[in-house]
């Protein structure tokens, strides 16, 4: 005898009230849900960092860098001073908004956190960092480049990396340098950069800073977050047949950019970018061909360092790409640890003091030693970096350079 | 029936009573601010429900309002110096005069229904674009907000303080929709809502009546927008002017039930309990997002009337079981 087949016992009804109240249940059951400090032995680090949304690619390498540091650290000890005390991580998504990105500084807070450590985006440094400032947290920017993070006279942020100021100033003096090297064949530059804070700021900043190098600005051209076609822009760019592109951008767009330059036949020297979203390891190693000879200026690790070596190594034997955001976030850690390992003690005005009075070893990185100045560490430095044969070389300056640039580059 | 709003009434000035005694049982920063960000939505929700739940104006810019308000005051504060308990006053005044640019365009050529819509949505992009191209907006680099917590410059040191003057916000918003449905220029709005042609031929002055909707809204929305800009302390033309925001005003109250008082509040309040519950639990980066999805589906899908639609009829089925 063949079973009747049961009816659903759940109507269209029972459903909705369920999923209403479920949701009520839900929402009243989650008072209490974030985690209470368990232990007094750890030492909660923050990271806030965009791992959805359009700068997904860039938040998630930063949230694996921050990670990577906190997992050597704890291999080698943790904090000594503390008892040799762990970092542990507490992972928040600013889901590129500012708001979202100070809400989870209070989660993070009645959770216990230490330090933080983010936000990639400077907007949501800025609402995350005032919003830390409130309990005095130290906050340390990982990435972010608007130098009102550190001008703000707030006592608990510090930056590692250079603001857009130092930066600009640091790649019109490198092209001065490549140009010149080369005989100055190069005189006309159009800036091409997305429309917010990073892009606008040191746009800004390069034209006024390039003409003092010999080179004429012949155009800025804005374009928003996000843009899926450049054609426009890219036939705009043909017609002032510039000797230099100069693109300021995030990811997505730096490299469709690009792709639409080749794809237009559009003819020029060199292409010279700033923080360029897109210049890293995956781009120069997924279109090799598109990447040969482009230039970018950043943050980069020092190739003759054994443990840059060894980290890349690692990095991509992990199924990664080493790109800056890895260093950065990789740093950033090792600035805070550095503190609490000084300060011995998670108080967070000793912890702030110790940061302030940081003269950390850059390690892998091509900087001097940490020197803050109003939370802003003079002691690091943007260098000049070019695809050549589907790998990155350092092009300037000279004393960390693994290769001479090519400039200006070969026609295509 | 009487006997239903007196206990309406009651649940009402409970609710704002635990409201104002939230900050005081709940000591915990994170969800003080949690449903900070939930009244603050609900405010801009509101907003929106005035011009598209009472008066059926659909409206796909309605961040055009809030992006104007926040320039105005922050323009104000940083370049003038007026103290943002001025500014804020400043902000209304211009997002209700934004109310009335985009209304007399709008209502005086006629557009309605999609055509309205798809003008706002025009509008809130013409303003981010200028707002980038213009220097006394900052253009992309925006403006920033000096961290200087003070009541002067309505920033506050605690959660709390910026949960209250979002309750106060949200009081105010509710008042407003509370005398709409109980006015007679909330009857014609909604006379208006029903069918325009036949609102008219009755001798409201539809033009008129969506002029007032439109201003208050933007006048609303201006409010909102210094809010933000001294809790953030950071304004550039995608926040201002970006569809996010509209999108959130606009999602809050058709969740919660359009054209109600309580829609937008309790669309918000759902809605960010929900993200915030998913985000907590689900830690791999975007799955999220994808259940906050799923479950806005199934309340959209199966709610057309909103939260408070369902509360309704269960309301008048009680009611209709005590008279049998």
């Amino acid at each position: 005898m063949t079973k009747k087949p049961t009816k659903s016992t759940i109507s269209r009804r029972s459903f909705v009230a369920g999923t209403t109240a479920g949701a009520a249940v839900l929402a009243t059951t989650s008072i209490g849900f974030p985690r209470m400090a368990r232990a007094e032995d750890t030492v909660k680090i923050g990271l806030i960092h965009p791992v959805t949304g359009f700068l997904a690619f860039p938040g998630a390498q930063l949230r694996y860098g921050s990670e990577l540091a906190i997992a050597d650290i704890n291999a080698a000890g943790g904090v000594k001073s503390m008892g040799g005390a762990k970092l542990e991580a507490l992972l928040g998504d600013s889901q590129t908004k500012p708001q979202i990105g100070a809400a989870e500084v209070e989660k993070m807070h009645e959770a216990g956190v230490h330090a933080f450590s983010g936000c990639y985006q400077s907007a949501v440094g800025i609402a995350a960092s005032a919003a830390a400032a409130k309990y005095n947290i130290p906050f340390s920017i990982d990435v972010g480049v608007s130098d009102t993070l550190v001008t703000r006279g707030l006592e608990n942020v510090f930056r590692m990396m250079d603001g857009y100021g130092r930066i600009a100033k640091d790649a019109a003096t490198n092209l001065g340098l490549i140009n010149k090297a080369a005989g100055s064949p190069a005189k006309t530059v159009v800036i091409v950069h997305e429309e917010s804070l990073f892009g606008t700021g040191t746009a800004k900043l390069m034209g006024d800073y390039l003409p003092e190098q010999g080179l004429e600005v012949v155009e800025v051209i804005k374009h928003a977050n996000p843009t899926r076609n450049f054609d426009n822009i890219a036939l705009r760019i043909k017609s002032m047949n510039p000797d230099i592109v100069m693109p300021i951008n995030y990811p997505g767009e730096y490299v469709l950019l690009a792709r639409t330059l080749r794809q237009q036949r559009v003819d020029f020297a060199a292409s010279y970018s700033v923080l360029g979203g897109g210049f890293n390891f995956k781009f120069v190693q997924e279109m090799t061909d598109l990447a040969e000879n482009m230039i970018d200026v950043n943050h980069w690790y020092d190739p003759n360092s054994a443990f840059g070596q060894e980290l890349r190594r690692r990095v991509e034997a992990d199924g990664k790409f080493f790109t800056m955001e890895i260093y950065t976030a990789y740093n950033s850690i090792r600035l805070l640890h550095d503190a609490f390992e000084r300060a011995a003690t998670t108080a967070p005005e000793a912890v702030n003091a110790a940061l302030a009075s940081s003269t950390m070893d850059p390690l892998f990185m091509p900087y001097g030693p940490t020197r803050m100045v109003n939370g802003q560490n003079m002691g690091s430095r943007a260098v000049a970096i070019q695809a050549q044969n589907g790998d990155v070389q350092l092009i300037s300056p000279t004393e960390f350079a693994s290769a001479e640039a090519v400039f200006p580059r070969p026609k295509v | 029936m009487k006997s239903l709003k007196s206990r309406n009434g009651l649940l009402c000035l409970a609710g704002l009573v635990l409201a104002l005694l939230i900050p005081q049982i709940i000591d915990n920063n994170f969800y003080i601010d949690v449903l900070t960000l939930v009244l603050f939505s609900a405010f801009l929700g509101q907003s929106w429900n005035i011009l598209g739940g009472y008066a059926g104006q659909f409206s796909f810019g309605g961040v055009v309002f809030f992006g104007t308000g926040a320039y105005a005051s922050s323009i104000l504060f940083r370049s003038f110096g007026i103290d943002p308990w001025i500014g804020i006053f400043g902000a209304i005044a211009a997002g209700a005069a934004m109310g009335a640019f985009i209304g007399f365009i709008s209502f005086r050529y006629g557009l309605k229904g999609s055509y309205f819509a798809l003008i706002t949505l025009a509008f809130a992009e013409f303003f981010r674009i200028i707002a980038n191209s213009v220097e006394f907006t900052g253009g992309g680099v925006g403006i920033f907000i000096d961290y200087n917590p003070s009541l002067t410059q309505l920033q506050f040191d605690n959660p709390a303080g910026y949960y209250y003057l979002a309750l106060l916000m949200t009081v105010i918003s509710l008042l407003i929709a509370w005398w709409l449905e109980r006015s007679r220029f909330g009857a014609s709005l909604v006379a208006i809502r029903e069918n325009e042609e036949a609102a008219e031929a009755l001798g409201v002055n539809a033009f008129r009546c969506k002029m007032y909707a439109i201003c208050i809204a933007g006048a609303m929305g201006g409010a909102a927008g210094t809010f933000y800009t001294q809790k953030f302390l950071y304004l550039d033309p995608p926040i201002a002017y970006g569809i996010g925001t509209s999108v959130e005003m606009l999602l809050v109250t058709i969740v919660g039930g359009l054209g109600t008082i309580f829609g937008p509040l309790v669309g918000a309040f759902v809605l960010h309990s929900i993200n915030e519950v998913a985000r907590h639990y689900l830690e791999a980066p975007g799955l999220s997002m994808i259940v906050y999805g799923l479950i806005l589906i199934g309340i959209v899908g199966f709610l057309p009337n909103g939260l408070i639609g369902l509360f309704r009829r269960r309301q008048k089925k009680m009611a209709g079981g005590d008279d049998a």
